[in-house]
């Protein structure tokens, strides 16, 4: 196995993959460190522009935007408070008071070393279990693949903040898009009004893009209003600090940095649950093992290194479920699941022994994006601070043209443009209705996927009683229905102690 | 930002600039209609270098474009320009998948390029099942009549080998939708399924004793695996084997096929391909743009008798 991961290290060390890496780890830091541009956005901007290489080069720069985004949004956190990321908001509550007492240095380097070490301990466990879990899903019949996406779609609907009802209803729009176009098994066109180009349904990446990324951006637009300026003016603070005493810091707290690389780790195993889960799970765990619970949110190093550390980790628990299972752990690796597909790799139980090349040269590129991610920090956190402020008038404007350049490239066809468009109105009246979009960007990847297994097993055997009676199906499906459950709970007791809160789309 | 506008301009003048220069000047897009890992994928991928070799070094990218029966990847390839930059590896399902209905898309929507190879299909079955040789799984299937289950594409050549075995041997099957031998092979190997259309491409895993080989639907036994029976010799008359070639979509100029053809000519001819193939049991097989549009011809009315013999023509 190691010299597998070896050559996979050799192989990625090439300029050939080196470079997309690292353009991928680079684009990734910036996306994730600009507030208002999820890692989900950046890579699904940064897709489109990989088809021309080989697997490998592709998929290493989409590792790499993964590796860097989710670091990334720790510069941001820790510098002017505004998480880069969802998943970096537990690293606002201690980075930014950190700042603010004038150790901006220690602040945004704490983050980037837990992240880079809780990344790579979690790559260790990546490569080791793989395999097992492989040998596991290849147990799964139809019968457990359709169980497992109902509790993923389940778990997703329930987790979001906000409406349960609107998260289940968010996934079932999801899966009602995927209707559209000829159905999976026997290819009946169903609601292509009789055009050629809806017979394969609405393309993937202008929908997600059109859901996503201009959804958001129109939110952030409607935001700005003149208010833009206000966080401008940010004098580039002093970020020297004692790289000995940050890794010291770190270091001699070795139980925190591996509890919290588990809790990243398990939490990117599960299917659909999702960087921003971990983060926090992650913090409100070191705060309650830790002897001083009073000093978080103060300025305490130990909550940056367990938000930082599990919110990497996390990286590394998601890329085993999707090499392992096929299946996205969140809207990110969702989107990381259609890069693979769209690179030919069919993942799943046999992939990494199918494709040892492929599969280990994606470890090798997950292992090696973390120093390469430390060495762009290195170089680069003052100028990420210039890219922060940015204003946003500017920002947009081209993210929105790099949406729609995208969109086209795919097939160079303006029918996807027109999906992208029509899709962007559509996200954006969700959001506006404050649905969840994740819960419907997993029911879109997952659509045709539950209806083929669905029928698989009533082709195996009519005997619908087979869903509950084989034992890890009908586990995983009392494993749904306590997960809406358990949200119903969360809710009212939610609802309970806070009245009416002005909560942020979930992205 | 400035940066990021002149990667955008960069960009934008990459893709729009040069449409005009002499073919190929651009990546050629090759799609195969079903999943990565797949047989047909098997052997269109390490064609692929080979023909970007012998187009001096254009790139050749391997789109899979997979779904109900390979008819998805069918259509988009009937639905892309005839510039000669998309191209569609194909085999015998083509036929089968117009005759049974699942398809509008027929042979004749493309420009055949050429012909590359035909791989045997050999019966294989799960390492799960108790059957060890093929007189076994007829006894059983006599048994117990559509209880075994056959993981097939459905209306496609893995539908319909193990169709004439099920007649040729006077027994029922039970037949669940995966498509292409990838998702197969997952199934089988779990124990999903029993049995299935599988080729030499899945040897390996015969010799690590994770799939079982029954018989061989060839005229003699193969080289490559001495012990495994012909159908013929058990006394079932099939013989069947899976073509695969390479079309264009239709009313792509004369020009741009015939230098795809010699392309694909002097890429058959690549000894690494070849070893490949030789490994994966497939015969290389070259048939020019008019031999190959000949072979269509004939294989078309034979699937159709195939179809109507079977029961399933719609058409």
């Amino acid at each position: 196995m190691f010299d597998l991961l070896l050559a996979g290290i050799e192989n990625v060390l090439h300029l050939k993959y080196l470079v997309p890496l690292f353009l991928g780890t680079l684009v990734g830091l910036i996306g994730g460190a600009l507030p208002g541009v999820t890692i989900t956005m950046t890579i699904i901007i940064v897709l489109p522009f990989t088809f021309g290489l080989d697997p490998l080069q592709g998929l290493a720069t989409m590792t790499g935007v993964y590796v860097g985004g989710s670091a990334g949004g720790a510069i941001t956190a820790a510098l002017i408070g505004i998480p880069g990321t969802p998943s970096a908001i537990t690293t606002t509550f201690d980075g930014f008071p950190m700042t603010q007492k004038g150790q901006p240095g220690r602040a945004i380097w704490l983050g980037i070393w837990s992240s880079c070490f809780g990344g790579l301990l979690a790559g260790i466990f990546l490569i080791g279990a793989t395999g097992p879990l492989a040998a596991i899903a290849l147990e799964f019949g139809p019968w457990e693949y359709f169980s497992l996406f109902v509790f993923a779609l389940s778990m997703v609907a329930g987790l979001t903040e906000g409406s349960l009802l609107k998260g289940l209803l968010a996934g079932v729009i999801g899966l009602a898009i995927t209707i559209v176009g000829s159905d999976p098994i026997m290819s009946v066109p169903r609601f292509t009004l009789g055009t050629e180009f809806l017979r394969n349904g609405f393309p993937f990446l202008p929908v997600l893009i059109g859901i996503f990324a201009f959804a958001q951006l129109m939110t952030d637009i409607e935001k700005m209003k003149g208010s833009e300026h206000a966080a401008a003016p940010i004098k580039a603070p002093p970020l020297t600090v004692s790289h000995l005493s940050v890794l010291w810091e770190i270091f001699s707290r070795p139980f925190l940095l591996a509890w919290s690389t588990l809790v990243g780790i398990l939490i990117g195993v599960l299917p659909a649950i999702g960087g921003s889960a971990a983060t926090v799970m992650a913090y409100d765990q070191a705060k309650k093992f830790s002897k001083h619970p009073e000093r978080f949110g103060k300025g305490n190093p130990e909550g940056i290194i367990a938000s930082e550390a599990s919110c990497n980790a996390n990286v590394g628990g998601s890329l085993v479920t999707i090499m392992a299972f096929g299946i996205p752990g969140d809207a990110v690796t969702a989107v990381m699941l259609g890069a693979m597909t769209i690179h030919g790799i069919q993942s799943g139980p046999l992939f990494v022994s199918q494709h040892p090349q492929i599969a280990y040269g994606i470890y090798a590129a997950y292992l090696l994006a973390h120093p390469l991610m430390v060495l762009i920090c290195a170089f680069g956190a003052r100028l990420f601070l210039r890219v922060v402020t940015v204003p946003k008038s500017m920002l947009i404007p081209n993210v929105l043209v790099l949406c729609v350049i995208g969109a086209f490239a795919l097939n160079n066809i303006m029918e996807d443009v027109v999906v992208l468009l029509l899709f962007g109105l559509v996200g954006y009246a969700l959001v506006k209705a404050r649905f969840p979009l994740a819960p419907l960007i997993l029911g879109l990847i997952l659509g045709d996927q539950i209806e083929v297994n669905l029928l698989r097993a009533i082709m195996s055997d009519a005997n619908p009683w087979l869903f509950i009676t084989r034992p890890i199906s009908g586990f995983l499906l009392a494993l749904s229905v306590a997960s809406v459950l358990f949200a119903l709970w969360q809710h009212r007791r939610q609802k309970g102690r806070t009245r009416e809160v002005d909560q942020e789309p979930d992205f | 930002m400035k940066v990021l506008t002149a990667a955008v301009a960069g960009l934008a003048l990459f893709t729009f600039a040069n449409v005009q220069a002499a073919y190929p000047d651009r990546p050629i897009k090759m799609i195969v209609p079903w999943a990565a890992g797949g047989d047909t994928d098997n052997i269109f991928r390490p064609f692929a270098p080979a023909l970007q070799k012998a187009l001096g070094g254009t790139t050749v990218v391997i789109a899979n474009i997979g779904g109900a029966s390979g008819t998805v990847g069918a259509r988009e390839a009937k639905g892309s320009p005839a510039d000669g930059y998309t191209l569609y590896a194909v085999h015998d399902y083509i036929h089968l998948t117009y005759y049974t209905g699942m398809s509008d898309v027929s042979y004749a929507d493309f420009e055949p390029v050429c012909l590359i190879a035909a791989t045997p299909s050999i019966l294989t079955a799960s390492p799960k099942t108790k059957w060890n040789t093929m007189k076994e799984m007829v006894a059983d299937a006599k048994a117990n009549p559509g209880q075994i289950s056959v993981g097939a594409t459905l209306g496609s050549t893995s539908h319909f080998f193990p169709a004439m075995v099920e007649k040729a041997a006077g027994i029922k099957f039970k037949y669940i939708s995966y498509d292409g031998l990838a998702q197969r092979m997952n199934a089988i190997l779990g124990g999903h399924i029993d049995l299935t259309d599988g080729n030499l491409t899945q040897k390996g895993k015969v010799d690590a004793a994770q799939l079982k080989f029954l018989a061989i639907a060839t005229e003699k036994r193969s080289p490559e695996l001495p012990n495994v029976p012909t159908l013929k010799e058990l006394g079932y008359n099939v013989i069947y084997s899976v073509s695969r070639g390479l079309l264009a979509p239709k009313g792509t100029p004369a020009d741009v096929l015939s230098k795809l053809e010699g392309a694909c000519g002097q890429a058959a001819k690549d000894p690494t391909f070849a070893e490949s193939m030789r490994k994966q049991g497939t015969d290389v097989h070259y048939l020019d743009h008019k031999g190959y549009a000949e072979f269509l011809k004939q294989n078309d009315a034979l699937n159709k008798d195939l179809s109507r013999d079977l029961g399933l023509l719609k058409r």
